[in-house]
């Protein structure tokens, strides 16, 4: 298994990619990205439809074949027959749009992944793992949605995998069980498996993950932790005054830049210092106003915008 | 021993569908009673048999696993150490099974209805077998050329009917016009028929063996396709 250094001392590598690409026709639908995801880390793929992200995961599942460069997973080559005999011992998949046999119960189903690996662990212990003992024999066509995907999640980590990928893993849930879900995926780093994500949802990136690569239109544009990702492309603070008088919006506007006035009135004022934040208040004071006020931090969505041009819909569409 | 594993797993599926078993065992149970009541049991026990083995690998094969295709179910088998011979001897011994549970039905309903004493032997169970894996070949072929559900099993249809009637299952051939006659020596079904046939009721050896030997090419020839045309990995 190949290392890198960093601060920390040596650390290894579970997904090596360098120059990807994969060509469709006239299409490059995964353009050149390089990226490594460390083991024992939760590292998500951020980005709309069609940006590339299930067709990485899918090389790197070794259901794709690659056109240029290398991959690596656990330190074996996905374009190498033999070592992909290998690659699939290791790795547990929750596909998109994961589906399983209609008329077979929930364990059933498990089990059935299970007989497929020389080893596994007990598919029992597993249903428990994942709260599923109420469903355990009930058809997995009778299943709603999250239950759906619990089954998935299941058989996924039911030949203990080290590396396990979860493509869209809330895609089409409602709320509450987009909830459940993620409080299951919280667990896997406890477990200590290492989880490639794919998401377009912000928020499912920014609660789930250590490191998140933005993806979008087959290239990287940008990867790091999410606080990293928001101190670098996030943009300023914004002083939001809420329900203030136009004299304020005026004097504010005089002495400050960055200076504008919300359709509803509220008066949004871009801050680069602490200074230049003490100073607006200072400028308040003066004019005896008592403000209702609220600081924004910049959020992943911004730094979506900021670096993409775009943002992403509920359905995963870039806009 | 992963496709036991597959066996188990695509067996139960089937049987605990009901749509499932009403064409491959309730369809053809409904025919030999009405055909049987009418002209006889003798020769009907065979030939209906055949055909449905035959649509449980042209009709019932293709749709169920351009449905599992289209539900990513193939695909998430395929991540795993699954291989894809694995799964196709999984899906060919189901088929097989099925296809011994409709022909146990069919000739016991010929005891039972038609007073047709017929005792299977292994040589009918083999012709079974054999039988199963070219249609079950053909099915895999079929479901690997087509991505839609509906136009699989469309075409599922449009091979399986035309065949039926060429192949003197309904209709004995030697009332049929020449030309139509010659059209049923290219069928498999003809030789899968009459083999079936010979096995159970006329026990002529020469018969047994000469459709045995045209099924068995047969079926190595279409589960050789079936394989080649089955994808396990996407584009």
């Amino acid at each position: 298994m190949s290392s890198v250094c960093n601060s920390e001392g040596v650390t290894k590598v579970a997904v090596e990619v360098n120059s990807l690409v994969k060509q469709y026709d006239g299409l490059k639908a995964v353009d050149g990205i390089s990226f490594s995801v460390i083991e024992d880390e939760v590292f998500a793929f951020l980005g709309p439809n069609g940006a590339g992200k299930t067709t990485t995961v899918e090389i790197l599942e070794c259901l794709r074949p690659l056109t240029k460069r290398t991959a690596r997973v656990c330190g074996f080559d996905v374009s190498k027959e033999k070592e992909v005999k290998e690659i699939k011992k290791h790795i547990g998949v929750l596909p998109q749009d994961f589906n399983a046999l209609d008329k077979l119960t929930v364990k059933e189903n498990i089990e059935l992944i299970a007989d497929m690996y020389e080893k596994h662990l007990n598919v029992n212990d597993i249903i428990k793992l994942l709260n599923l003992e109420e469903k355990a024999n009930a058809k997995f066509e009778n299943l709603s949605g999250g239950l759906k995907q619990r089954v998935g999640i299941a058989a996924a980590l039911v030949s203990d995998p080290k590396l396990v990928f979860l493509d869209e893993p809330t895609t089409g849930l409602d709320p509450k069980a987009r909830r459940d879900v993620w409080d299951v995926l919280a667990n896997l780093k406890k477990l200590g498996k290492t989880v490639f994500l794919t998401t377009h949802y912000m928020e499912e990136a920014q609660v789930l993950a250590d490191r998140i690569a933005i993806i979008d239109k087959g290239k990287i544009a940008a990867i790091g932790s999410c606080q990293e990702l928001i101190e670098k492309h996030g943009g300023l603070k914004v002083l939001v005054i809420r329900r203030a008088d136009k004299s304020v919006a005026d004097k504010l506007q005089e002495k400050f830049e960055h200076v504008t006035i919300n359709s509803n009135g509220d008066i949004n004022v871009k801050i680069d210092s602490t200074d230049e934040f003490y100073r607006i208040m200072h400028t308040l004071t003066e004019m005896k106003v008592e403000p209702d006020i609220e600081i924004q931090t910049p959020t992943i969505e911004d730094v979506f915008l900021k670096i993409t041009g775009s943002k992403i819909s509920e359905e995963g569409e870039a806009k | 021993m992963r496709f036991i594993a597959i066996f188990k797993a695509v067996t139960k599926n089937w049987l605990r569908s009901r749509v499932g078993l009403f064409f491959s065992v309730m369809f053809p149970v409904m025919l030999l009673v009405i055909f049987g009541s009418i002209f006889g049991g003798n020769n009907y026990i065979p030939t209906i048999t055949a055909a449905f083995i035959m649509t449980n690998g042209v009709i019932g094969l293709t749709s169920t696993n351009t449905e599992f295709k289209r539900r990513g179910i193939i695909k998430r088998l395929s991540i795993t150490p699954l291989t894809k011979t694995d799964w196709i001897v999984g899906c060919v011994l189901s088929q097989t099974l099925l296809n011994l549970i409709l022909a146990g039905i069919m000739i016991g309903l010929g005891w039972g209805v038609f007073g047709v004493r017929v005792i299977p032997d292994p040589l009918t169970i083999l012709m079974i077998f054999l039988g199963s894996v070219m249609f079950a070949g053909i099915g895999m072929a079929l479901s690997g050329l087509i991505k839609d559900v509906e136009a699989a099993s469309a075409m599922g249809n449009a091979i399986s009917f035309p065949m039926m009637f060429l192949s003197g299952v309904f209709v004995p051939l030697t009332i049929m016009p020449s030309y139509m006659q010659l059209i049923s020596r290219v069928l498999p079904l003809t030789y899968f028929a009459d083999g079936l046939k010979a096995a159970i009721i006329t026990k002529s050896t020469n018969a047994i063996f000469l459709n045995m030997a045209v099924v068995a090419a047969l079926a190595v020839v279409f589960i050789i396709v079936g394989v080649r045309l089955t994808q396990w990995k996407e584009k």
